[in-house]
């Protein structure tokens, strides 16, 4: 049974399009076979988070022309071929698909891949419309911030009006100093709010934004971070796995001296 | 006013792009007639009803034809009704709440049948409500009431002067039977719709829109709806309206509204903006287990939580009092004691 999975939040810039691309790689690690599908027709960009833009042929507006074939249209990935990216055309706009038509390319797409991330656009007009009507299951994403609280609370019954029944919450670029100094929402904070089963807490780190730039997602790097960790934790959780939250919020220790000892509870 | 059968059936299932760009035309030139009768007069009314006769007529026989100026008199005369009480509302100092904006899709039972009753057009023109926004809220309230509902109950709809196609009705039917109930009968006075109802084989009931009810509605004072039990969470966006009282167990999160002619009872926390009593009964209460309202307001007076907010919560009721709206602890507060203060008044 394939997963169909929307990844929306409402609010922009609050890192839809990052967990996207690292949740996909993630999962393509656990050795799923994933499908990428980019739903931001006009404002793409997770081609760029994934480093493929420059190897794009064909979008999904062409092969709903019947321009090309739908696997003509998906850029494998060569770090990683477990994973492969469904593009958005650049330049249209979100009126060229429809809601009926997305349904189409995944349930195409569905045959054979076990796990299909759909990125949603901000907002909650036709674009939105288009992303989650094929999902079964949606991860809401947010930022400790009230605005993006707020959005994402109105898209949760948007999408529980829609029928997906299936939401959980990824809460993003969360700051534990910050949180400790009561300067920020706490996950406890968003979570009362939102009354979503959380999956995953993510801190905010520096690196994302290097990783953004180069085009090579956080998971894939050598070295490792909590951002990363986070992401594959996420992404076991998915699977089915019980996974132990990360110590965010132990207030004296750095990321290095955790991550050494996240390390050693690992060997021993 | 027809402008629905070319208006998509739904905002998440949308299929205008593969409507012709025809009938978009049309459904964009009747929205636009809609507007206009919403800011004029009587006069303007009477265009509207041209407009909408001019585009009806190539596809109508002059039976249906004569149905449904029948249904547009009637619609026109309650439109007419209802700005009159708009203004009444206004001169008591309400909010610039509108009977029309009271109703929403209700589900209700009524001599032991369960009726699904849609707004009639006149209530919610077809073009400013569209069918989406009907079937968000008809979804609402299959959802918020899910536990307590038996398997395999029978719905009669009551579709009134709404004009439903079949594929509306099938629609209709599919969410029904998500949720375990099974449609029977509809009951409308639209030709249309009722010989749809037909080919899909339920059976239908052809009733005539009662012209003496909206004129009653009015002169002589309703007695309030049942109550509405609902189990959901009320999330920013979303809005409650019903002409009694609501009782929701869960939250109303910031964003949300939950608008309500008799008292509301919040079994949960209350964060939104809550409006009981708001054809003007001053007497309506606000209860929550956790009360940090955006807004409260009852019947006429409206007040603002206080900026600090609290560090513990218990159970309290919000009450007006000569000094405007009050809230007291729920353990402290009784019935008496209310009444008491009104009479002071």
């Amino acid at each position: 049974m394939t997963r169909i999975i929307v990844t929306t939040s409402g609010k922009g810039g609050v890192g839809k399009t990052t967990v996207s691309a690292n949740l996909g790689m993630a999962l393509a690690k656990l050795s799923r076979q994933v499908a990428l599908v980019d739903a931001d027709f006009g404002l793409r960009n997770l081609d760029l988070l994934l480093g493929l833009e420059n190897r794009i042929v064909y979008t999904a507006v062409e092969v709903l022309a019947r321009e090309c074939r739908l696997d003509q249209a998906l850029v494998k990935d060569k770090r990683q071929p477990n994973l492969v990216l469904l593009p958005a055309a650049q330049n249209r706009t979100k009126d060229a698909v429809t809601p009926d038509q997305m349904k189409l390319l995944v349930n195409a797409l569905a045959q054979k891949y076990q796990y299909i991330l759909i990125d949603s656009p901000a907002g909650i007009e036709m674009g939105f419309k288009n992303a989650i009507a094929p999902a079964k299951e949606a991860l809401i994403v947010t930022t400790p911030e009230i605005s993006a609280v707020r959005d994402a609370d109105r898209v949760v019954g948007l999408l529980e009006a829609q029928g997906i029944k299936k939401i959980s919450l990824i809460i993003n670029r969360i700051r534990p100093a910050m949180v400790q100094a009561n300067d920020m929402m706490s996950v406890q904070d968003v979570q009362e709010l939102l009354a979503i089963p959380l999956i995953g807490v993510i801190p905010d780190d520096e690196r994302v934004i290097v990783s953004t730039n180069r085009g090579e997602p956080l998971v894939l790097s050598d070295t490792p971070s909590i951002a990363a960790l986070a992401f594959e934790n996420i992404a076991r959780r998915l699977e089915g796995q019980t996974v132990e939250f990360l110590e965010l919020d132990s207030p004296n220790d750095n990321i290095f001296s955790r991550l050494r000892k996240l390390l050693w509870t690992k060997i021993v | 006013m027809n402008s629905d059968s070319t208006n998509s059936p739904n905002d998440f299932q949308q299929d205008s792009n593969s409507q012709p760009p025809a009938g978009k035309s049309i459904s964009k030139q009747a929205d636009v007639d809609e507007n206009l009768t919403k800011t004029a007069n009587i006069e303007v009314d009477s265009t509207d009803d041209d407009a909408d006769s001019n585009s009806i007529i190539p596809n109508a026989d002059l039976n249906s034809l004569f149905l449904y100026l029948q249904a547009n008199a009637v619609s026109t005369s309650a439109e007419s009704n209802s700005d009159l009480t708009d203004v009444n509302n206004n001169e008591l100092g309400l909010l610039e709440e509108k009977i029309n904006h009271n109703i929403q899709v209700q589900l209700k039972t009524e001599e032991g049948r369960l009726l699904l009753i849609l707004p009639t057009e006149s209530q919610v023109p077809a073009s400013e409500i569209s069918w989406s926004e009907i079937w968000q809220q008809m979804k609402q309230r299959l959802n918020g009431s899910d536990r307590l509902r038996i398997p395999n109950t029978i719905v009669h709809l009551v579709a009134q002067d709404r004009l439903l196609d079949s594929r509306q009705l099938q629609q209709l039917e599919e969410t029904l039977n998500e949720v375990q109930l099974q449609l029977k009968s509809v009951a409308t006075s639209r030709r249309q719709t009722a010989i749809a109802a037909c080919t899909l084989g339920y059976s239908v009931e052809q009733i005539q829109l009662q012209t003496s009810f909206t004129t009653d509605l009015q002169a002589t004072p309703r007695a309030l709806a049942d109550a509405l039990y609902l189990e959901m969470t009320v999330r920013s966006g979303g809005e409650i309206r019903h002409p009694g009282t609501v009782i929701i167990l869960g939250d109303i999160n910031p964003g949300g509204i939950v608008v309500a002619d008799g008292d509301i009872l919040v079994w949960g926390r209350l964060r939104g903006v809550a409006h009981a009593g708001a054809t003007g009964n001053r007497e309506c209460i606000i209860m929550a287990l956790q009360m940090e309202p955006t807004q409260l307001r009852i019947a006429d007076a409206v007040a603002r939580a206080p900026e600090k907010s609290l560090i513990q919560f218990f159970p309290e009721v919000a009450h007006i009092t000569p000094q405007g709206i009050r809230i007291a602890k729920a353990a402290d507060f009784s019935r008496n004691q209310l009444s008491k203060i009104n009479q002071s008044l």
